[in-house]
């Protein structure tokens, strides 16, 4: 038994039966651990900046009553069909603070933090005392641009901000496919063992052996359009054979246990033997290589874009550093996302390796 | 053993024709073939007749479905034919072979490099565990470990390419200068030495930090063995404990671990040749996927998978080499 946290005064008072669960127990061990800990409000910090960003910096109002109606133009950079069609209609979208007024001099809006576009230049005299976004080698962090612009004029802080959601959603959407594939594969390879186990480890063999380089440049160019989502898939389904291999040997060893067998001799069902009683054993060991995983996922994003393959997508980071590559004088577009990018990969290692600390009873001796 | 060792070779090619059928099949499906990449680049009077585009795509077996194309690939393997690349009309196996010791140069040097400083460093951090210069050290690794390679390579290039340029201390992208034919022997060889710094610590940083913290971890956990404090007890200086004792037990994973790098030995990094411009296998990779240029992509491929399947056998059988409890029926 792991030694219970030091509640004295309070375990007098809780009745024994009260004993905290695993996960609680793990959480309670991972809250102690400082780094970890930073690393996971830096994680929540970029998911707030993320799911804020066209708050943050943006040139499309977060608010707006035009023409007697109330209408939410940022969510344009979420979604574009989620802008009104009125502001295309209408000529507003690349000027929005003097069409604006133009158009309805009754209307008002509630701006961004920052008037900055993460696709698109800012040109002289949409706001006042503006003289447009310096071009090129001009374009060196300055008051209006805090970390520069790239080649074309566009704001490299705002394409960082708005980044951000690329690098969670790859993250947390390719690895979440990865590992539903991964524990399901490991889950039935370990658990029936037999000719089952030997087709669905030459299969993980097989995907192992294939470089992910081909594949997805493969897949992504037989894709007519291709988006982040499909890039977010595309590595999700490829990126499994870890877990899928490591969920594989946790059954292989729980399946022996008595308990298991127990459970058999009562004659549940193979699935209720295999969700209820091994998977919840089988888990702990198997989130830490998920946690890392998110940041590979990240890392391979950033690395596609950097290599100016996969999705066309002008906000990722990988993106800006392809474009620093090129001007290599123009040193912002390297140092700020690359700096963005080392941040969130060591962010994830932290809380991977917290994790791992939490919830593996026999590392806590290894503490010194 | 030998029965073993034979399972797995069998199963190995079996693998490899499942791998080869795949790729095939996915590169097959890519949009464009290389003779219409080709032709997109040429101008309008050096344009090849319909005609002339059906022989070649004759020659090529581009007029076939993919599956047949795949079957005569594989019978020409079976000869020991690579076939031979259409982009560059020379044979696969010389395509290959020219870039294979350019890469070897590269990731050789790095791997020896980071073994020899991980070896130290592993131990030097298990003697000083817990003490303020470890945890300086240890730390700083494990940042270190979190840099992708294109930040770190791109980072070097704007110091030591565009801040140091004009100065004796300029080091640029490429493998060679462009007076490297006039240059005498020795001019040659420090040339190439030159151009390979940067490319080798980039190469290098990542797996120097992955070994050491490696080695320290596998010590920790034998550092708290029975035998050891026995061997404190009766009064072994520390260092004999550490190196005799303790050390010898942790070779096990070590050594498997070079099993596991064989493919990155002779595969390269294809993010690293292409910030530094090294003609090696990585650019060949980059270059043939983006050309088209399906039998260099094949020949590569079954090469990579080779490797892998490869390196995984020697991780095995290293594993009983070292460790005699190990044994495979």
């Amino acid at each position: 038994m792991p030694e219970s946290p030091p509640h004295h005064e309070a375990a007098s008072r809780v009745p024994v039966s009260h004993s905290p669960g695993f996960w609680a127990e793990a959480w309670g061990r991972f809250c102690r651990q400082k780094l970890a800990m930073t690393a996971l409000v830096f994680v929540g910090l970029l998911a707030v900046l993320g799911i804020f960003s066209p708050a943050i910096v943006g040139t499309k109002p977060i608010i707006c009553h035009y023409k007697g109606g109330l209408y939410f133009p940022a969510m344009g950079y979420f979604r574009e069909s989620w802008e009104n069609p009125v502001f295309i209609t209408d000529g507003v979208i690349y000027n929005y603070p003097q069409k604006l007024k133009e158009k309805d001099p009754q209307s008002w809006a509630v701006w961004p933090l920052i008037y900055q576009d993460p696709l698109r230049r800012v040109r002289a005299g949409e706001i006042d005392g503006s003289t447009g976004n310096p071009i090129g080698m001009a374009g060196q962090p300055s008051r209006h641009n805090l970390f520069g612009t790239n080649d074309l004029g566009e704001d490299v802080f705002a394409k960082m901000v708005h980044g951000t959601r690329i690098a969670l959603l790859i993250g947390f959407v390719s690895t979440g496919i990865a590992a539903v594939i991964g524990i399901a594969i490991g889950a039935i390879a370990g658990f029936f063992g037999g000719w089952i186990d030997w087709i669905l480890s030459r299969i993980i063999e097989v995907m192992m052996c294939i470089p992910t380089l081909v594949l997805i440049l493969a897949l992504i160019s037989i894709i007519e359009k291709p988006t982040i989502w499909h890039l977010m898939v595309v590595i999700g389904a490829f990126g499994w054979t870890g877990i899928a291999r490591l969920t594989r040997a946790e059954f292989l060893k729980l399946r022996q246990l008595e308990y298991v067998a127990a459970a058999r001799a009562l004659g549940f069902r193979w699935s209720r033997l295999m969700f209820r009683h091994i998977l919840p054993n089988a888990l702990a060991p198997v989130i830490v290589p998920i946690t890392f995983g998110i940041a590979a996922a990240i890392l391979l994003e950033t690395t596609l874009g950097f290599l100016g393959i996969g999705a066309p997508d002008k906000t990722s980071w990988g993106r800006l550093l392809n474009e620093g590559k090129a001007n290599l004088q123009m040193w912002w577009l390297i140092v700020f996302p690359g700096a963005a990018i080392f941040l969130t990969v060591l962010a994830y290692n932290l809380i991977g390796e917290g994790i791992q600390q939490a919830t593996d009873p026999t590392l806590k001796a290894s503490k010194h | 053993m030998l029965n073993y060792l034979i399972r797995r070779v069998v199963f190995g090619f079996g693998t490899l024709l499942v791998i080869t059928f795949a790729v095939y099949a996915l590169i097959r499906h890519m949009p464009g073939t290389p003779l219409t990449l080709d032709l997109a680049e040429m101008s309008l009077d050096q344009q090849i007749s319909s005609s002339e585009m059906k022989r070649l795509e004759r020659q090529y077996h581009l007029d076939r479905p993919w599956y047949v194309g795949y079957w005569l690939w594989a019978g020409k393997l079976f000869h020991g034919d690579l076939g031979r690349s259409i982009k560059e009309k020379k044979p696969v196996s010389r395509v290959i072979g020219e870039r294979v010791p350019r890469t070897l140069l590269l990731s050789g040097t790095s791997l020896i490099l980071s073994y020899l400083l991980s070896l130290p460093l592993g131990l030097y951090s298990t003697a000083r565990s817990g003490r303020l210069d470890e945890r300086v050290v240890s730390t700083f690794l494990y940042m270190l470990y979190a840099v992708p390679t294109f930040v770190a390579g791109l980072l070097l290039l704007v110091f030591f390419y565009k801040d140091l340029a004009g100065t004796p201390f300029q080091l640029e992208p490429g493998m060679f200068s462009r007076n490297y034919s006039q240059l005498s022997t020795l001019g040659q060889v420090l040339d190439v030495a030159k151009h390979m710094i940067l490319p080798v610590v980039c190469f290098t940083y990542g797996s120097l930090a992955y070994y050491s913290r490696f080695i320290k971890s596998n010590m920790e956990e034998v550092v708290r063995q029975d035998y050891i404090r026995t061997a404190k007890a009766k009064g072994v200086g520390p260092l004999r404990v550490l190196l005799h004792h303790a050390f010898r037990n942790t070779l096990i994973p070590y050594v498997t671990m070079i099993g596991l790098t064989l493919p990155a030995l002779i595969g390269g990094s294809v993010v690293l040749e292409y910030i530094f411009n090294w003609p090696g296998m990585g650019t060949l990779y980059l270059q043939a996927l983006s050309q088209r240029d399906y039998p260099v992509i094949m020949g590569l491929t079954l090469m990579f998978s080779a490797l892998t399947l490869l390196g995984q056998l020697l991780a095995d059988l290293l594993y009983a080499v070292v460790d005699p409890r190990i044994s495979y029926q």
